[in-house]
C-alpha cells in the first residue's frame, strides 16, 4: 500500500509540472497544444543531455533548454503570427516526434542493445522519512517530486497575491486593460509560454532520465494531453491542478500495480486506458467551469 | 485567376518548398548528400508502375482522416480524434469479414462491411459530438482521449477474441479473399478503395457547399451566436457533425483493412489522423484540396521509405518532412493574411485617389 502510495506520488510529478505550466499560459490567454511535443522533447533532451555528459543535472537543463525552445516556435507563430493554437499544436507534435527519432539516430546511430542511464535516486529526507506511512510517502522520492512540493504554493502565491499575478490573470481576461495599463499583451504571452515551456520540459525529463532511464519515441504516449486535461478539470487554478494531477498519478500507479499483479479479472488494456477513460468522464460531468474569457483567441490590437 | 486561390496556390508551393529544404538540410548531420537523397525520392516514385500506384494506395485512408478533420473544422469544431475514429473503423471492418467473409457473396458483402464500417465510426463520433452538445465538453480534448480508448479495446480484442487461430501474434487471420477490394491497375496495390475516397471527397464538397444542412454547419462554424438567432440549433448540428467525421475517419478503416492489408495486426497505421489534420490544414479544409493534399503526402511516404531503404537514411525523415510541411502551411495563413490586407489597402487608395 505504502509503496503504492509511493508510486503514485511520483507518476504525479510530471503531470503536475505539465499541468501547472499549463495553468500559467492559459491564464493569460494561449493552450498550449504542443505539450505533448514538449513533454516528449524533454524527454528527449533529458536523456541525450544525461546520456553524452554523465551528469543528470545537466540533462535536465538541456531538457529544460529544449523544452522552451519547441515553446518558442510554437509561441511565435501562435501569439505573433496569430495562427489557430490547436493546429499549431497538433503540427508541432509530428514535428518533434520526427525530430526526437531522427537525432537519436544522428547521435547514437543504431545501438545493438538499447541506451540506458541510471535513473534519478531517491533522496530520503532525515527525521521526516522516518515517519509512519507519511515519511514514505512523501520524503523518500527524487529532487523533481520535492521541487514540485514548493512548486505549487509559490505558484499558488504568484498568481494571486502578486502584480505579476495579475497581469496574467488580466491577460486572459481582459487582455484591452493590460495593453492600455501600458504592458504588451504579446510580450506577456509569449514570456508565459516560454516558462510553460521550461516546466513541460523538466516533465518530459521525468519520464526519460527521473524513472525509466531511457528514452523511446513513445515514452511519453499522451501524457502531456493528460497534464493538458488536468489544467481544465483544475479550473485553472494550481491547487486544483495538485489534487487533479494526484488523482491522475493514483489512477497510473493503480494501473501500473494491476498490470504488474496480472490484473485478475479485468483485462491490462483497461488499467491502461484508465486515465483516459478518466479524463473523458470528468471532462463530462464537471458542472462548472471557469475559464479565461480569452482562451485560445490570438489578440488583435484595433488600430 | 482568383486572387486568393492564386495567393494558396502559390504560398502552399513555397512552403512544401521549404518544409523539403529543411528537412534536406538536416540531412547533412548524417552525412548524407541532401541533393542526392531527394533526387532518390523523387526518381524512386516514378520508377516503376507499382511504386507510382502505392503513392495513391498511401494516399487513400490520408484523404478519408483529412475529410474527417476537415468536416467538423468547418463547424469550428476540432475532431482530433481522427486516429481512434479509424481504429474503430477498422475493427468493425476486420470482424464484420472475417464473421461473414465466404457465406455471403463478395459483392455484397464488401456493401455490407462498409456500411457497418459508417455505422460504427458515425456511432463512436456521435458520443464526442453529444459530449459537446449536452455537457459542453472540451470536443477537442475527448476526441483527443477516445483515441487511446479505442486504441486500447484494439489491442485487448487484437489479443482475446480476434488473435489469429495460431494464437502467435496479436493479429487477426486474413480475411477471406471474397471480400478483398478489388484492384484495377493489374501490377499494383491500387484498390477501389482509391476511387471510393475521391467520389466521398466531392459528396462531402458538395454536402457541405450545395444541400442546406452544409449551409448551416458552416454557418455555425463561421458564427454560433449569428446562428442560434437565425434559428439554427448548433447542439444538434454538434452530434450530425461528429457522426459524419467519425463516419468518414472509420472508412479509412474499411479501405486499409479490405484493400491493404487483408488483416488486422498492432501497430496498425499509428500516425494516419495527425497526417490528415496537415492534409485538411494544407488544402485549407477544401474537400477537393484534400485529394492533391493526400496525394502530395503519399508521395512523401512512399518517396521517404526508399530513400530510406536505399541510402541508410531513417524513416524519421518522413515525419519530419510532414512537420516541416506543416509548420511552413501555417506560416504561410499568416503570409496570405498579410497579403489579402494590403492588396485590400491598394484597392481602398485607389479608389479615394480618383
Amino acid at each position: 500500500m505504502i509503496n503504492l502510495l509511493a508510486r503514485a506520488l511520483m507518476m504525479t510529478t510530471p503531470l503536475l509540472y505539465g499541468s501547472i505550466a499549463e495553468v500559467y499560459a492559459e491564464r493569460t490567454g494561449m493552450m498550449v497544444t504542443a505539450i505533448e511535443g514538449i513533454f516528449l522533447m524533454g524527454a528527449w533532451g533529458g536523456f541525450v543531455g544525461a546520456y553524452l555528459s554523465g551528469s543528470l543535472f545537466l540533462g535536465i537543463i538541456v531538457a529544460i533548454i529544449v523544452g522552451m525552445l519547441t515553446a518558442a516556435v510554437y509561441a511565435w507563430i501562435t501569439v505573433y503570427l496569430k495562427q489557430h493554437q490547436v493546429v499549431t499544436g497538433v503540427a508541432i507534435n509530428i514535428l518533434v516526434l520526427g525530430i526526437c527519432s531522427f537525432f537519436m539516430r544522428v547521435i547514437f546511430g543504431v545501438p545493438i542493445i538499447p541506451l540506458t542511464v541510471e535513473p534519478l535516486s531517491k533522496i530520503a529526507i532525515p527525521i521526516l522519512s522516518k515517519l509512519p506511512v507519511i515519511g514514505p510517502v512523501f520524503f523518500n522520492q527524487n529532487i523533481l517530486t520535492y521541487l514540485v512540493y514548493l512548486i505549487v504554493p509559490i505558484s499558488y502565491y504568484i498568481l494571486y497575491r502578486t502584480s505579476i499575478g495579475l497581469v496574467i490573470r488580466s491577460t486572459g481576461e481582459n487582455p484591452e486593460a493590460v495593453d492600455v495599463a501600458g504592458v504588451t499583451v504579446e510580450k506577456i504571452r509569449f514570456i508565459v509560454v516560454l516558462i510553460a515551456g521550461a516546466m513541460g520540459g523538466i516533465a518530459g525529463a521525468f519520464y526519460s532520465i527521473g524513472y525509466l532511464g531511457m528514452f523511446t519515441t513513445n515514452i511519453i504516449g499522451g501524457r502531456g494531453w493528460i497534464a493538458f486535461a488536468i489544467c481544465f478539470l483544475g479550473n485553472w487554478n494550481p491547487i486544483g491542478a495538485f489534487i487533479g494531477a494526484l488523482v491522475f498519478g493514483l489512477t497510473e500507479a493503480v494501473g501500473i500495480y494491476m498490470q504488474s499483479s496480472g490484473g485478475g479479472f479485468f483485462p491490462n488494456e483497461l488499467f491502461i486506458a484508465l486515465p483516459y477513460i478518466l479524463t473523458i468522464v470528468l471532462t463530462v460531468t464537471r458542472k462548472s467551469f471557469n475559464v479565461p474569457a480569452k482562451l485560445g483567441i490570438p489578440y488583435k490590437k484595433e488600430n | 485567376m482568383n486572387e486568393k486561390l492564386r495567393d494558396l496556390i502559390v504560398t502552399d508551393f513555397l512552403a512544401i518548398f521549404l518544409g523539403l529544404t529543411v528537412s534536406g538540410f538536416l540531412l547533412l548531420f548524417l552525412d548524407k548528400n541532401p541533393i542526392e537523397a531527394f533526387g532518390i525520392l523523387f526518381s524512386s516514385i516514378v520508377q516503376d508502375k507499382y511504386t507510382f500506384a502505392e503513392i495513391f494506395v498511401k494516399a487513400t485512408p490520408l484523404i478519408f482522416t483529412a475529410l474527417a478533420f476537415a468536416f467538423t473544422f468547418k463547424a469550428n469544431l476540432f475532431n482530433i480524434g481522427a486516429q481512434g475514429q479509424f481504429y474503430i473503423g477498422s475493427l468493425i471492418a476486420v470482424s464484420s469479414s472475417l464473421f461473414l467473409g465466404g457465406k455471403i457473396p463478395g459483392g455484397i458483402l464488401l456493401v455490407i462491411v462498409f456500411i457497418l464500417t459508417i455505422v460504427g465510426g458515425a456511432i463512436w463520433g456521435s458520443f464526442i459530438g453529444y459530449a459537446k452538445a449536452k455537457f459542453n465538453a472540451n470536443e477537442f480534448l475527448v476526441s483527443m482521449m477516445s483515441t487511446y480508448v479505442a486504441l486500447a479495446i484494439m489491442n485487448y480484442l487484437l489479443r482475446t477474441v480476434l488473435i489469429e487461430t495460431k494464437q502467435e501474434y496479436p493479429q487477426t487471420n486474413p480475411i477471406d479473399t471474397s471480400v478483398w477490394l478489388p484492384t484495377f491497375i493489374p501490377g499494383t496495390r491500387l484498390h477501389i478503395g482509391f476511387i471510393i475516397a475521391v467520389i466521398v471527397a466531392i459528396g462531402v464538397w458538395i454536402l457541405l457547399y450545395k444541400t442546406s444542412l452544409g449551409y448551416r454547419i458552416r454557418v455555425v462554424g463561421m458564427n454560433s451566436e449569428a446562428a442560434r438567432l437565425a434559428g439554427i440549433s448548433s447542439k444538434r448540428l454538434y452530434i450530425i457533425a461528429f457522426m459524419i467525421s467519425g463516419a468518414l475517419a472509420a472508412m479509412a478503416g474499411f479501405t486499409e483493412v479490405n484493400g491493404v492489408q487483408h488483416m488486422l495486426l498492432q501497430g496498425f497505421n499509428p500516425d494516419i489522423g495527425p497526417a490528415g489534420l496537415g492534409i485538411a490544414i494544407l488544402a485549407n479544409a477544401n474537400p477537393i484540396g484534400i485529394i492533391f493534399a493526400a496525394i502530395l503526402f503519399g508521395a512523401l511516404k512512399v518517396g521517404g521509405t526508399i530513400m530510406g531503404q536505399m541510402s541508410g537514411i531513417p524513416s524519421s525523415i518522413i515525419e519530419l518532412m510532414q512537420g516541416f510541411v506543416m509548420i511552413f502551411v501555417i506560416i504561410s495563413y499568416f503570409v496570405r493574411l498579410k497579403l489579402d490586407v494590403s492588396r485590400e489597402k491598394r484597392k481602398l487608395r485607389k479608389v479615394v485617389e480618383e
